[in-house]
């Protein structure tokens, strides 16, 4: 066995029984360094005649190319087991429950209040919006409710002390007289906002509440427009399936007025109506007062109280669960 | 307005059973409110005579008595606790097995069944029942004593009707006439279209009763009834009845009566005690200013003009629709009794009661008008009850009528156009249609072609105009008939830019982590404010409660009580923001900011052009504790004012896109309640729209709030008064620059003093065009540095659309940024 032999066989076995790629380049040094017995014989080539060269030569290519074989194939190997075991110490247990995103949410009232107003900006009403403390003459004398009328009584108005005449808005009504104040018909607008009561908190009152109240003034509407634009409203927000009936009231600022009930199908075949808004036909003094002639034009206005609908759809018991801003209720919704 | 089923059905006939009826009812505008039945599950209670009676042997308080038994015959033992009665008189006898329903039963239910039972040795069969026990009233200091002529041996339930139902209804404003069970039997009527019938009267005596003279056009008419030899004694049992089952106490038989005909007709009455009038002769006027009158009630009140008084020859007798006096009014020593019935001006009676504070049942029908035609008939009716009840005699009618009768008494007619009102409701109704509609509310009506002419019905003062007419004719044709149509509108609906901004500020907040709040607007005096701090309040007249006294001045207060009650309430950290308007006084420190940077006018007014309360918009933050809970990943992570910072900054670059964020200046303030180290003012042309801070931590302790509790608040106002109608205009995009960029880092060193706005500023100039992004890295303090110095590192991204830079641009760059540093007292560190 000539030294070359023995050292390809030595170099192979050295290669197989690297165990890291560490070792593997130690074998390398070791065995075509430049103190290596190689690098002797490749020295010695230079005292040999060209025939002996040439061998040695033939020899020593053989050598190199069966060892950089052995060598790649060993490091490939090597470097794959290495990277194994470095993606086995990187284990993730993604079993465990994800991170939260961090984003919070919009108030179950804003998102009922945009529900709607996106309902009937689909049906081509506008937005409109006013003061919470808010003139009498706005919330009050323009909508035909007169100052010692029980109407007005019934109102339980707050009022802002060091005024003449300003009270916090008792509905969103006094919008629409801004509105009617300022533009010229046809008007279709929904006003939403918060308005206030003299009401003492309790689960079933509140004395800030949020209302959208739409107004609808043009030529020829009439009370079938009311009602169609109810059902529209009521089968968008509660269901394709629902009916609407009217019943006749008392608004200062409606003749006809209507209280609105929705119809619902409970468990068990319980079914029946649930009050809702309060809607009519604009009172012609309201438009008069408004600079709106009422020979010409008549419309309908609407009140929805959106805790009223929040709660009906949502099941909420108390109301003041609306306004105390406990986080466990605003990340429910 | 409670109404007995068989009082409204002895006017109007109804073939409903109680269910039916209150739909019907709840579909015609008499909105039912509930159905009570005071008295249901009596049973085997017949009247029986008392035979004997003798104290208990054993019980000082108790009697032993003997009543008549079935069919009147017999003799049955019982124990009673009352002593209000007589051998001879006529009781209610709860026989053995009977049941009595206004008796708590021994384990708290409603109702007791009757068992023979031993008390003190004597067994008692049943009982002899009181008013209360039967639910016929709330008389419960003796037993029911029935009337002399009560058949013996009768079922209670055959002689009164116990136990029917009362349906309640709640009266709409303009309904003056459902105060009266004649009044919603007559709409009963119309509703079914039906006949209805009044009571039978007493005809007029035609002698006269005592001088009236009628001083006023608050009074209409003053009608009178005298009745002599009246023995004022206690209702029988149906008078009774009927007052409790409407919720009225009963007194005497002649107040009874009075207050019985009122339910019963809607009209009040008064009886004096015609002994008591001086003269006797009566003056209906006006009062003077001043004057005084002591009413039923024992208060004495003074008077004001405007005010109706009733006065005999020397004074003042009663305060005319509210409340008699007390001088006049009728006791068990009365024998002869004035009735009077007068119909009074709604606005007079209303302006009274509203400034005395004082609402009874007189003025509460009053004030919503009573039919001016119905004053005679109501007074009949009680001389007639009384002389039936109190054995008294009718002496003499008269009437003072006010000629011309006043405008507020008239009910002048009114024409209708038919077609228009058709078409008006969508419901296909021709004019004899109508006309047949509005004739069963009563109305007199003449067609003439599409027109009537309509003659609406005293007791109808809400049938006024064309409007109030077509609603009748709706309501009683039925609301379900209008068909269902969408308004054909040439509008276009959607949002303003301005409204889709500030959805989009919510968005942002929400999106960085805030949960919306929606908080009651109402502080006490002690509520923190944010941004332009103020002593101002809007205060408020009737406020609720002393803590909510005043509409907040800031949005930050309502936040932080939200923060400490999910604190308290155990969330290890909590993130609030809420949109809404904080109310200023009209010359708040506030005015001359909004003046300063808001577009155009943001004042709300009056329509007389008076300025109301500051309210501008705002959007405001408050956090603590740690933000994403106690997730296992990022367990530590808490809010800190950098959140709060960037998330309004954030909300101004999205709602002013043509601004740089640059465009609110941060300057370091210090502010009571705040950290006086970690609080900035955000400035818009030097005047401060938003205020970011960390709540000084001797607040959080007072307060109960986590430790760094951190609160923001920012002026929306300016930035969506400043979206124009159309939108922003469109933000052009920049060419993406294809050779690489390269970085630099840069540090400046300056005093505190020199804000960090400058030094930012000093390396953008520095870089000039060059510069496509700037980032603040670190910031350093220590002993390299002077006291009171920082550094701030920068990494500038440089690019050049035409070529790749090279180091020597690097060089230029930074030593522009150096000169650039000098020029503000700042260093650049090499």
């Amino acid at each position: 066995m000539s030294d070359i032999d023995r050292i390809t066989q030595d170099a192979l076995e050295a290669i197989a029984a690297a165990g890291t790629l560490d070792e593997l380049d130690e074998v390398r040094v070791r065995v075509t360094g430049k103190r290596s017995e190689l690098a002797g014989i490749q020295a010695s080539m230079r005292d040999l005649d060209p025939e002996g060269r040439k061998a040695l030569g033939q020899q020593l290519n053989a050598f190199r190319g069966t060892f950089q074989a052995a060598f790649d194939a060993r490091h490939e190997a090597l470097a794959a087991a290495a990277l194994d075991a470095q993606l086995e110490s990187e284990r993730l247990d993604l079993t465990a429950p994800p991170r939260r995103l961090p984003p919070g949410r919009p108030h179950l009232l804003t998102q009922v209040e945009q529900e709607m107003l996106d309902v009937f900006v689909g049906m081509g009403y506008r937005v409109a919006e006013g003061p919470e403390a808010e003139s009498g003459t706005y919330n009050f004398d323009l909508l035909n409710i007169e100052a010692d009328h029980p109407a007005r009584q019934e109102m339980d108005t707050i009022y802002v002390d060091g005024f003449d005449d300003v009270v916090l808005r008792t509905h969103t009504s006094p919008v629409q007289a801004r509105v009617m104040t300022t533009q010229a018909p046809p008007i279709a607008v929904v006003c939403p906002g918060r308005t206030y009561r003299a009401d003492a908190a309790d689960a079933t009152h509140s004395p800030v509440f949020s209302q959208v109240e739409g107004l609808v003034v043009a030529e020829g509407i009439t009370m079938a427009d009311l009602r169609g634009t109810l059902l529209e409203f009521s089968r968008r927000m509660f269901g394709a399936d629902r009916e609407i009936r009217l019943r006749p009231s008392f608004f200062p600022f409606t003749e006809p007025s209507a209280e609105v009930d929705v119809s619902f199908e409970g468990a068990g075949g319980n079914h029946g109506w649930l009050e809702i808004l309060g809607s009519g036909m604009v009172d012609p003094n309201v438009l008069a007062f408004c600079g709106i002639d009422p020979d010409r034009y008549t419309g309908f206005a609407f009140g929805i109280g959106i805790e009223r609908v929040a709660m009906l759809r949502h099941q909420v018991r108390d109301i003041r669960d609306l306004f105390d801003a406990d986080a466990r209720f605003l990340a429910r919704f | 307005m409670k109404l007995p089923l068989s009082w409204l059905t002895s006017m109007v006939d109804l073939d409903l059973s109680t269910d039916e009826l209150t739909e019907l009812m709840s579909l015609r505008g008499l909105e039912v409110e509930e159905v009570t039945t005071p008295g249901l599950g009596t049973s085997g209670v017949r009247t029986a005579r008392v035979l004997h009676h003798e104290p208990h042997p054993d019980a000082d308080k108790l009697r032993f008595v003997k009543v008549t038994g079935e069919g009147g015959e017999g003799e049955i033992e019982l124990v009673c606790g009352a002593s209000n009665f007589e051998v001879g008189d006529i009781v209610a006898h709860a026989t053995v097995g009977g049941h009595v329903p206004g008796v708590t039963g021994p384990d708290g239910t409603r109702g007791l069944t009757m068992a023979a039972r031993e008390i003190r040795g004597v067994v008692s069969n049943g009982m002899i029942a009181s008013a209360r026990e039967l639910e016929l009233g709330e008389d419960h200091d003796g037993i029911l004593v029935l009337p002399p002529d009560t058949p013996l041996g009768v079922e209670l339930t055959e002689l009164l009707p116990v136990g029917e139902p009362v349906v309640e209804i709640a009266v709409q404003a303009d309904r003056g006439d459902h105060l009266g069970v004649l009044g919603v039997a007559r709409d009963l009527a119309a509703i079914l279209d039906t006949g209805w019938r009044a009571p039978i009267v007493p005809d007029v005596v035609a002698a006269p009763t005592l001088p009236v003279t009628l001083d006023t056009d608050g009074c209409a008419s003053f009608h009178t009834w005298v009745i002599e030899d009246v023995e004022v004694v206690d209702s029988p049992p149906w008078v009774r009845q009927r007052l409790a089952q409407c919720g009225i106490r009963s007194i005497d038989v002649v107040v009874d009566v009075t207050n019985l005909v009122m339910l019963e007709l809607g009209q009040p009455l008064h009886a004096f005690d015609l002994d008591q009038l001086h003269g006797p002769s009566l003056t209906v006027r006006a009062a003077r200013a001043g004057e005084r009158l002591t009413t039923l009630d024992d208060t004495e009140r003074t008077l004001v003009e405007g005010d109706l008084v009733i006065e005999d020859a020397d004074r003042l007798v009663s305060l005319a629709g509210v409340m008699g006096g007390a001088d006049t009014e009728v006791t068990r020593a009365t024998r002869r009794v004035l009735i009077e019935a007068a119909v009074w001006d709604p606005a007079a009676i209303r302006a009274t009661s509203r400034r005395l504070g004082l609402v009874s049942e007189a003025s509460k029908r009053y004030e919503r008008a009573v039919d001016p035609q119905g004053a005679a008939r109501a007074a009949a009716r009680a001389a007639g009850l009384i002389a039936q009840l109190a054995g008294g005699r009718l002496i003499g009618t008269d009437a003072v009528v006010r000629d011309p009768a006043p405008a507020w008494a008239v009910r002048p007619p009114v024409e209708l156009d038919a077609a228009r009102t058709a078409a008006f409701l969508a419901l296909k109704l021709d004019a004899d249609a109508q006309a047949a509609l509005l004739r069963r509310a009563g109305c007199e009506v003449e067609v003439a072609g599409d027109t009537l002419a309509v003659q609406p019905p005293s007791w109808r003062r809400d049938l006024a105009r064309p409007a109030d007419l077509a609603e009748e004719i709706a309501r009683l044709h039925g609301y379900e008939h209008v068909p269902t149509t969408l308004p054909r509108l040439d509008v276009t609906g959607g949002l303003t830019p301005a409204q889709r901004a500030e959805r989009e500020a919510r968005s942002i907040a929400v999106a960085a982590g805030f949960h919306e709040a929606v908080t009651r607007p109402f502080v006490g005096d002690e509520a923190l404010v944010g941004l332009v701090p103020t002593a101002g309040r809007v205060r408020l007249a009737n406020p609720l409660a002393q803590d909510a006294s005043a509409m907040r001045p800031s949005l930050v207060e309502g936040l932080i009580q939200a923060v400490r009650r999910n604190h308290g309430q155990g969330r290890p950290g909590v993130g609030l923001v809420e949109l809404g308007r904080l109310f200023r006084p009209v010359d708040d420190p506030l005015a001359t900011v909004l003046d300063a940077v808001v577009d155009g006018d943001w004042r709300w007014r009056s329509p007389a052009g008076d300025d109301l309360p500051i309210q501008p918009r705002v959007l405001a933050l408050a956090a603590g504790g740690v933000q994403l809970g106690h997730g296992w990943l990022d367990a530590r992570r808490r809010w800190d004012v950098h959140d709060l910072l960037a998330t309004i900054d954030e909300v101004v670059r999205r709602l002013a896109p043509h601004e740089q964020g640059a465009a609110l200046e941060r300057v370091a303030v210090t502010r009571e309640g705040f950290h006086p180290y970690r609080t900035v003012s955000l400035r818009r042309d030097g005047h401060e729209i938003g205020l970011v801070g960390q709540l000084h931590p001797t607040v959080c302790e007072a307060r109960d709030l986590p430790q760094a509790t951190v609160v923001a608040e920012l002026l929306l106002e300016p930035l969506l008064a400043a979206t124009p109608d159309t939108g922003h205009p469109p933000v052009p995009a920049e060419p993406l620059v294809k050779h690489p960029a390269m970085t630099i880092d840069v540090a400046l060193a300056a005093d505190d003093g020199v804000p960090h706005t400058a030094l930012e500023a000093a390396a953008r100039a520095g870089a000039g065009d060059l510069l496509d992004a700037l980032w603040t890295f670190d910031v350093y303090r220590g002993a390299q540095l002077g006291e009171g110095q920082r550094s701030v590192a920068m990494r500038l991204r440089l690019q050049d659309p035409d070529r790749q830079l090279t180091d020597a641009d690097a060089e230029v760059v930074i030593d522009a940024v150096a000169a650039e540093a000098e020029r503000i007292g700042a260093v650049l560190r090499r």
